[in-house]
């Protein structure tokens, strides 16, 4: 433990004290505006350290005797973290006044979660990960309630007890693997899992060699599962996107799933990469992506709320991504193992861009509507041309559809399954896709297709403007020219120790 | 010339396209005018850069520039990159040389137009896209500028929309080339199949020429490729949605026919010409349709009234020719025919625009006599039309030969049924292109556009609304819709067209004139070597890896004296006989007949025309097979979509009843999806 | 006293919490069922480190070695960590059960339906 512990973990000191900060000024001045704008200028310092620690790559990634690893992998998702609790704090500058005095809170409790998520995409060590889960999910379920309605703290609460559920099942699941493997640090897990299958310790006939270790990541992989909305621990989802408050639920849908994803693949392929093990886990996704995309699509069909209508669309695509975790190639040949989690980084990536410009679209008509059902946004095409442009942008790229990121992000999982013999997992993806243009399409037409209700002007903040702006740019620009961001998806996925070593 | 000037070709036009798209037209458009100029800026430098391209082949062959990867995902690599050869050189003069020249005169056609920034936007993005299309170095990235030239072309069609007519032509152009587009599809995934690597043009040519493409996928690749380019190109069956595109503003008529939209049916057979010639059977299909469409095109425009119409049908006829080339293996004089045809048809077009000025309609019926008012169009229709028509020593002249004679010496029967097919087809060219001179610009004055609207009246007594001159759809002025922001071309206007309009048709003509004679002469002229243009063409070492290769797709045509001659006497007849009917100007519903037999001749073939295009056209080809498609789409399609909507919405709903908003209900699904998987590893674990 | 039998004892006292959450109505006792779960975790892990030295549930190797206090002292702070996390999860929810209450008079979870479908 030193100076250079302290450098690698820089960016999530430098978002921990920003929290502090936030809360600090709230408490001493009150003034809701500066603590806003003061975490937004304040958020510039963990984006900076985690782009100068990119830069530098130091070669010793290990913090605080493993317990976290600052490699390249948890600095892509430092850097989304911090660009989407950006995007959420300006989303928040008008919608905040319906959180009366707790304005400045709403700044540091976000900030704590993505403090959260930023130690969750670095952790290295099955306490941390419980940990950084719960200072991720904590401050979340706080926010949920935090507007004065019925639905809002229900919310919360519904939240509250389903992640102290999936919690308890995935402590009960990381303490099997701990007492199986005498470790917590997943190199150390990899390392025995390797010293028992070498010395004949594993039973080929039982799942994952052992029933401890089958107990142990079923479980974990089930806690996790109601992180990343996948059936049939997604329930929670539509009934807290309804009732939350929207920037809150954007967090959630983006930032949230991302930081999920993001320690699940740490997890799978740091400790549970070998090959006997992969297949294993690869056909419990495989058959997860399926249900999740199949049961999301279809229960987003008769919906009415474009809020419980994104929490539909969230879960089909929490669907399509698993279909990149379940693409594990069983050979090893060069960088075919490389396919399925660089599709996923992709993924999650692309729909950070694509769905902020979604909700920030969203709410910047509903800010004034105050109205969530899809034909509150009958006429937008007229009434606010700009944010209904962008709007549809992004809803196009959740579709699917050419030119934006969201197509090139199917590409890329579907082409990772096929690599992987999964050819039936692309096909069920792309029926999928075909049963999700309906309820996309539904909204699209609503705005441009239907009379509007009302002929009153709806304009664009600038600050919110230009968030969402950079948002459907980002929609487009990767799917235009996705080499950048597919690039950086590979160099974040091979510095994981188990997808680097093949 | 390097590779980033090779990228600010398609980099300027797109420049041109953002600029007014997203800064003039939304924040300017006041200034509107200045959409023209900064369109014209950006296309006359990516004319100077395609002749500096030009010139750089000329003097280092084939060049491509490296490729790079757009995707390169393990197992997906997808590659771009620019590909510049003698070819692409061709394309390149011809298309931002012809862009440039309409946009020139678009600014005089368009003055006034409420749309004029949106227009020059979509003329950017549409040159822009025809550049791409012809530099692409892979196949993918083809594909992806084609799609865009469609989507342009559908937005310029369409671009006075609030006009139902414009919208439906609009509509049936996109919908259309979309069929041939399928086919298009399907080869790139064919050919992606058969080797990802094969995706990039030069990497293709290698393995043609290293025959490891078998006779039997190159059959299907290349029925594939000419499938999208029937589409594009307007070939027979698919050629039904060009005359209607005529809807556009007169200026994208002259570019879609002339430079970018049917030209890249053609370029991209003649792309994919090695992979074609691998195939016989692709070689005949390809010779026979686009012979049979010479005839059959030229044929319809020998009773069309609208002079628009009239140069449509002979572009899909010409068309037709350079098809019927490229099938007899003369890929050079192919290539040739496209790049005369592109100046004079150019011409012709932006003439009947400036008719169109004048006379307030494109209705032949109810022109005649503008000899005397616009003498600069009449001349430099008439040049046009004669080079159209083959007259020695004009462009179309050599180029035409060119093609016939590569026919006759391909020596099979579909080399010599072809040839005589390129025959006939001569002498209708020349009918119909002097008849509509004639019924123009001779005889008298007979209203224009106020008699159109006069006849109208009486036809439908119903008052017409807008301007009075809404005629059958297509031959009104623009602007039925726009009120009349567009009043210079609302009523009649007889006089000459302004000298932004006219100068680009001076150019034209000189082009029309002499891209023939001095770029493809027979025999060295002074600094120009014999055969310029056949030699330049063959510079192209990875499509004709032996100078061989290059002289049997017609770099060193013979000069053949008997066809020459039979053409041109071919030609002359034609005009001939235009001059004995309409030489006087009538106006064809008052055509008397002093030659009873040959005019029951021509009227039988009148009828003809229509019957076939009527009833063949419309009631078979649609009406039967669209009730055929109807059926199939109610009673199968249809129903089947119903049933599986139904069947999704209704499972969607019954799902949402499990959704009861009870935590514990949702606790309960958490713990089954456990003990389910547990339970999943134990029964299939292992 | 051994390892198996621990974990059994853990394993019921995780079942009786799942089935508390699952069908009590008073958000408080469903709270309190959460926190059963996890304090069988907590048996669960600290029974590990107890009863196991590295590798010995698969049958490997026994020795006092470094490692294996680690392991000792790694399950007890698992505990620890459990009971921290824990406590902070219970303030929360109580705090929401307060919110709950003071708007709708209910402690009931059954009632927690407004958003559904």
């Amino acid at each position: 433990m030193g100076a250079h512990d302290l450098w690698l973990l820089s960016p999530q000191l430098a978002m921990a004290a920003l929290a502090c900060t936030a809360l600090v000024v709230d408490l001493a001045t009150g003034r809701s505006k500066l603590v806003l704008w003061l975490s937004l200028i304040g958020l510039v310092i963990p984006a900076a350290l985690s782009i100068a620690l990119w830069a530098a790559n130091p070669a010793d990634t290990l913090v605080f005797f493993g317990a976290a690893s600052v490699d390249r992998f948890s600095l892509f998702f430092t850097l989304l973290f911090t660009g989407v609790a950006a995007a959420v704090i300006v989303s928040a500058e008008k919608y905040a006044s319906r959180f009366q005095e707790q304005r400045g809170e709403f700044v540091g409790l976000i900030l704590a979660s993505t403090t959260g998520m930023m130690l969750l995409a670095s952790a290295n060590e099955l306490i941390t990960i419980y940990v950084s889960l719960e200072l991720t999910a904590l401050p979340v379920a706080a926010l949920l309630a935090f507007l004065r309605e019925d639905r809002s703290a229900e919310a919360g609460m519904k939240f509250l007890i389903l992640s102290g559920v999936s919690s308890a099942l995935l402590l009960y699941g990381l303490v099997f693997i701990f007492g199986f493997t005498g470790t917590t640090r997943l190199d150390e897990i990899f390392a025995r899992i390797g010293d028992l299958q070498a010395s004949g310790g594993f039973d080929s006939t039982v799942p994952f060699g052992s029933y401890g270790l089958l107990l142990g990541i079923a479980l974990a992989i089930s806690g996790f599962a109601f992180k990343l909305a996948a059936a049939p621990f997604q329930m929670w989802v539509p009934d807290a996107y309804e009732g939350g408050p929207t920037p809150v639920v954007a967090f959630l849908s983006v930032a949230s799933k991302a930081a999920g994803f993001a320690v699940v693949l740490r997890i799978l392929y740091s400790a549970f990469g070998s090959p006997e093990l992969a297949v294993e886990w690869s056909a419990l996704f495989a058959v997860l992506a399926v249900v999740t995309m199949t049961l999301g699509n279809l229960m987003a069909l008769p919906q009415k709320n474009v809020k419980r209508l994104l929490g539909y669309s969230t879960i089909s695509q929490a669907g399509f991504m698993l279909i990149g975790l379940a693409a594990v190639s069983a050979n090893t040949s060069a960088g075919s193992l490389v396919a399925g989690p660089q599709s996923v980084v992709f993924y999650l990536a692309g729909y950070a861009f694509t769905n902020l410009a979604v909700f920030l679209g969203v709410i910047a008509i509903t800010n004034r509507t105050n109205d969530n059902t899809i034909a509150g946004f009958a006429g937008m095409g007229r009434r606010a041309p700009v944010t209904a442009l962008l709007l549809a942008i992004g809803l196009i790229s959740l579709l699917g559809l050419p030119p934006t990121v969201g197509f090139m992000s199917k590409i890329f999982v579907f082409n990772a399954a096929v690599n992987s013999g999964l050819a039936w997992l692309a096909l069920a993806g792309v029926l999928n896709s075909v049963i999700s243009a309906y309820y996309y399409l539904r909204v699209i037409r609503a705005m441009y297709m239907e009379a509007p209700t009302s002929d009153e002007r709806i304009t664009l903040d600038p600050s919110l403007g230009v968030a969402t702006g950079i948002a459907a740019f980002g929609a487009v620009l990767f799917g235009v020219a996705p080499w950048f961001l597919l690039r950086a998806a590979e160099i974040a996925v091979r510095s994981l120790s188990g997808v680097a070593g093949s | 010339m390097t590779e980033a000037l090779a990228w600010l070709i398609i980099l300027l036009p797109l420049a041109s396209f953002v600029a007014v798209a997203l800064v003039i037209r939304p924040f300017f458009n006041r200034w509107s005018i200045a959409a023209g100029w900064v369109t014209i800026a950006a296309i006359a430098g990516s004319f100077v850069l395609s002749l500096v391209a030009a010139a750089a082949v000329f003097n280092d062959g084939s060049i491509a520039y490296p490729s790079r990867q757009w995707i390169a995902a393990p197992g997906l690599v997808i590659p771009f990159g620019i590909l510049l050869d003698p070819l692409t050189a061709v394309m390149l003069v011809v298309a931002s040389g012809v862009s440039l020249l309409v946009q020139i005169y678009s600014q005089g056609y368009m003055r006034g137009d409420r749309g004029y920034a949106r227009y020059f936007a979509y003329m950017s993005l549409f040159t822009a896209s025809m550049l791409g299309l012809v530099l692409a170095r892979s196949i993918v990235q083809m594909f992806f500028f084609w799609e865009l030239v469609g989507l342009c072309s559908y937005l310029l069609i369409g671009f006075w929309f609030t006009r139902p007519a414009a919208a439906a032509a609009a509509k049936k152009a996109f919908l259309v080339t979309r069929l041939g587009d399928f086919g298009f599809l399907l080869a790139v995934l064919y050919l992606f199949f058969q080797g990802g690597e094969l995706l990039d043009v030069p990497t293709l040519y290698e393995a043609i020429h290293a025959g490891l493409i078998a006779t039997s996928v190159a059959t299907w690749i290349g029925l594939g490729i000419f499938a999208g380019a029937v589409g594009k190109s307007a070939q027979f069956p698919l050629h039904t949605w060009l005359p209607d595109a005529m809807e556009g503003p007169t200026p994208v008529s002259a570019l879609i026919h002339a430079a970018t939209m049917v030209a890249a049916g053609v370029f991209l057979v003649a792309r994919f010409f090695p992979l074609i010639e691998l195939s016989g059977t692709t070689m005949d299909v390809i010779a026979l349709i686009g012979g049979f469409t010479a005839v059959f095109a030229a044929s319809m425009g020998l009773v069309a009234n609208d002079i628009k119409r009239v140069m449509a049908y002979s572009t899909v006829s010409q068309l037709g020719y350079m098809m019927l080339a490229l099938g007899v293996g003369a890929y050079i004089p192919a290539i040739f025919h496209l790049f005369t045809h592109a100046w004079f048809k150019a011409l012709l077009f932006l003439s009947a625009g400036s008719v169109n000025h004048a006379a307030g309609t494109f209705d032949m019926r109810y022109m005649g006599g503008l000899r005397k008012y616009m003498p600069a169009t009449y001349a430099v229709m008439i040049i046009g039309g004669l080079s159209l028509a083959g007259i020695f020593p004009l462009a179309g002249f050599w180029s035409k030969d060119e093609v016939l004679v590569g026919a006759l010496e391909n020596g099979s029967p579909v080399g010599i049924m072809t040839f005589l097919l390129g025959l006939i087809a001569v002498l209708m060219t020349a009918f119909y292109m002097f008849r509509a001179v004639f019924m123009t610009f001779h005889g008298s004055w007979r209203g224009g556009a106020d008699a159109e609207a006069a006849a109208n009246a009486s036809a439908h007594p119903a008052p017409q609304a807008a301007g009075g001159h809404a005629g059958d759809g297509h031959g009104d002025g623009h602007g039925d819709g726009h009120g009349d922001e567009h009043g210079s071309h609302g009523g009649v206007h007889l006089a000459e067209s302004p000298l932004v309009m006219v100068l680009p048709m001076g150019i034209l003509a000189a082009a029309a004139i002499f891209a023939g004679i001095l770029v493809n002469p027979p025999t060295a002229l002074g600094p120009i070597e014999k055969h310029f243009f056949g030699e330049y063409a063959a510079h192209n070492k990875p499509v004709f890896p032996t100078h061989e290769d290059a002289v049997r797709a017609g770099a060193e045509p013979h000069f053949n004296l008997v066809i020459a001659l039979a053409s041109t006497a071919l030609a002359v007849a034609g005009i001939g006989l235009a001059y004995t009917f309409y030489g006087r100007g009538q106006a064809s519903v008052s055509l008397p007949a002093p030659l009873a037999k040959v005019h029951r001749v021509l009227t039988r073939k009148y009828y003809f025309d229509e019957l076939y295009e009527r009833v063949l056209v419309n009631n078979l080809f649609y009406r039967r097979f669209s009730a055929a498609f109807e059926w199939i789409d109610t009673n199968w399609i249809d129903g089947f979509n119903y049933r599986v909507t139904l069947w999704t919405e209704r499972s969607g709903r019954a799902l949402t009843h499990l959704q009861n908003g009870q935590i514990q209900a949702y606790g309960t699904a958490i713990a089954l999806g456990v003990l389910l998987t547990l339970a999943a590893y134990f029964v299939w674990g292992a | 006293m051994n390892l198996e039998n621990v974990l059994l004892v853990s394993a019921v006292i995780f079942g009786i919490g799942l089935f508390g959450v699952l069908t009590r109505r008073n958000v408080i006792v469903v709270l309190m069922s959460i926190e059963l779960m996890f304090n069988a975790v907590n048996l669960a892990a600290i029974a590990f480190a107890r009863f196991t030295v590295p590798y010995s549930l698969a049958g490997g190797p026994v020795s006092v070695t470094s490692d294996a206090v680690r392991q000792v002292l790694t399950g007890q702070a698992f505990a620890v960590f459990v009971i921290g996390v824990a406590a902070a999860e219970v303030t929360l929810g109580l705090a929401l059960a307060m919110a709950i209450f003071r708007r709708r008079e209910t402690v009931e979870v059954t009632d927690l339906t407004t958003a559904r479908g």
